[in-house]
């Protein structure tokens, strides 16, 4: 079981390197998607829900303030045949997460890839 | 009956101005057609064509609701100040979209190009297309029956659908459309009328893409048919559809001017500005 959910992780981290941008039900234009940023934290929290799924991370900002950030997924349908699961993010996990930050500068954004607290990556990371 | 959908086939691929015509539903000795004869569509399958109604009018990185250089479809000249109207609040992101209110489907023809999986539940009697990014359910009546009579028809997120098999291609024709404002294209601005008349053919291109063609015809919105063919991917065997419930978390409400606002988990926008008003 442990190495089919790896086996899919892969799948879906190969995938987010291709696939078209995802679409929300909502507009994607309060995103930056030319500046992915990157943060370091702890997760607080994992909403598996609808329409989206939201990774609440708490982690320093560009000054160095720790504070918590709302980090916007996709919706579990599409995320659980990715290979995620209400248990890939738990509380307490140290995790990276690479996301497209709000246009405004506040403490959110569109998730694009993590490195998970097991080392395994998802989605895209970039470079 | 076949002289008028041949008719109608030939105003959709050649005719610049249409009234609004309500087509024969079937060639005549067209008739029932066996669970044998049809096809196997049976599964998961996911759209291959992104947000967008079509790719010409998608503005830069191919994402319907960014700001950019877009192309525009045949537009009456009504329609393109609409739609310029329109261009200009996605610009400035706020054109709001309907379903982000949560609770209206997408309605046909936009269904056709939403995000998450899709099911088309094949029977001899009829067709569902059923989306999981919800809630959409489409009928397509395939027993024979006509459209609704005038009197009998009122727009509808889904409209009326009739059509038959040709061969193993679902051959289906919609009328009786909302239209705008109630339902939209895509986000680049796109909508169309409630005079919207829909012509779609839906195949099997290999064996793990369906296709489908679709040709809106629109005296309203369009100066000719315009025809846009949508893709869509099987999943691997096994795959399942889940829920898909908007209100069950929506952190994204919409504000009264169109602004998409994000709510942190107390509820509150973590956004700098709220228009006001909201």
């Amino acid at each position: 079981m442990k190495r089919r959910m790896s086996a899919a992780l892969t799948a879906a981290a190969s995938l987010g390197l291709t696939a078209p941008p995802a679409l929300a039900h909502h507009s994607f234009a309060m995103f930056d998607r030319e500046h992915p940023k990157t943060l370091v934290g702890a997760i607080k929290e994992f909403q598996w829900t609808n329409p989206h799924s939201w990774i609440q991370i708490e982690a320093p900002d560009d000054k160095g303030v720790v504070k918590e950030w709302s980090i916007e997924s996709l919706s579990t349908g599409t995320l659980s045949r990715q290979g995620w699961r209400p248990g890939t993010f738990k509380p307490g996990d140290k995790v990276t997460i690479r996301f497209f930050p709000m246009k405004d500068g506040s403490a959110g954004g569109s998730f694009v890839g993590a490195i998970l607290a097991n080392g395994q990556t998802l989605g895209n990371m970039g470079p | 009956m076949r002289a008028a959908l041949a008719l109608v086939l030939a105003l959709a691929a050649a005719t610049p101005a249409l009234a609004d015509p309500l087509p024969a539903s079937a060639p005549p000795g067209a008739r029932l057609a066996a669970w044998k004869d049809l096809p196997d569509w049976s599964g998961v399958w996911i759209g291959a064509n992104g947000s967008g109604w079509d790719t010409t009018t998608m503005p830069k990185g191919g994402v319907a609701g960014l700001p950019g250089v877009r192309e525009h479809p045949p537009l009456t000249p009504e329609w393109e100040k609409k739609y310029a109207a329109n261009s200009a609040k996605v610009d400035q992101d706020r054109f709001p979209d309907p379903v982000s209110f949560c609770g209206t489907p997408s309605g046909f023809p936009r269904l056709m190009s939403v995000p998450d999986g899709y099911e088309f539940v094949v029977r001899p009697e009829q067709t569902w297309v059923l989306t999981e990014n919800g809630p959409n359910v489409m009928r397509i009546y395939t027993d024979g029956r006509a459209h609704l009579g005038p009197d009998d028809l009122w727009a509808t997120y889904m409209g009326d659908s009739v059509g038959y098999w040709q061969a193993q291609t679902l051959v289906f024709d919609t009328i009786g459309l909302n239209g705008d404002p109630h339902t939209i294209l895509d986000r680049t601005g796109l909508t169309y009328s409630a005079k919207a008349h829909v012509l779609t053919r839906l195949y099997l291109a290999d064996k793990d893409t369906l296709e489908a063609k679709i040709t809106i015809i629109d005296p309203e919105m369009l100066t000719q048919p315009w025809t846009v063919t949508k893709r869509y991917k099987r999943q691997p065997p096994g795959s399942r559809i889940y829920d898909y419930v908007c209100t069950e978390n929506n952190r994204n409400p919409i504000t009264a001017t169109g602004q998409t606002l994000t709510l942190g988990t107390d509820g509150k926008p973590i956004d700098k500005a709220v228009d006001p008003g909201k």
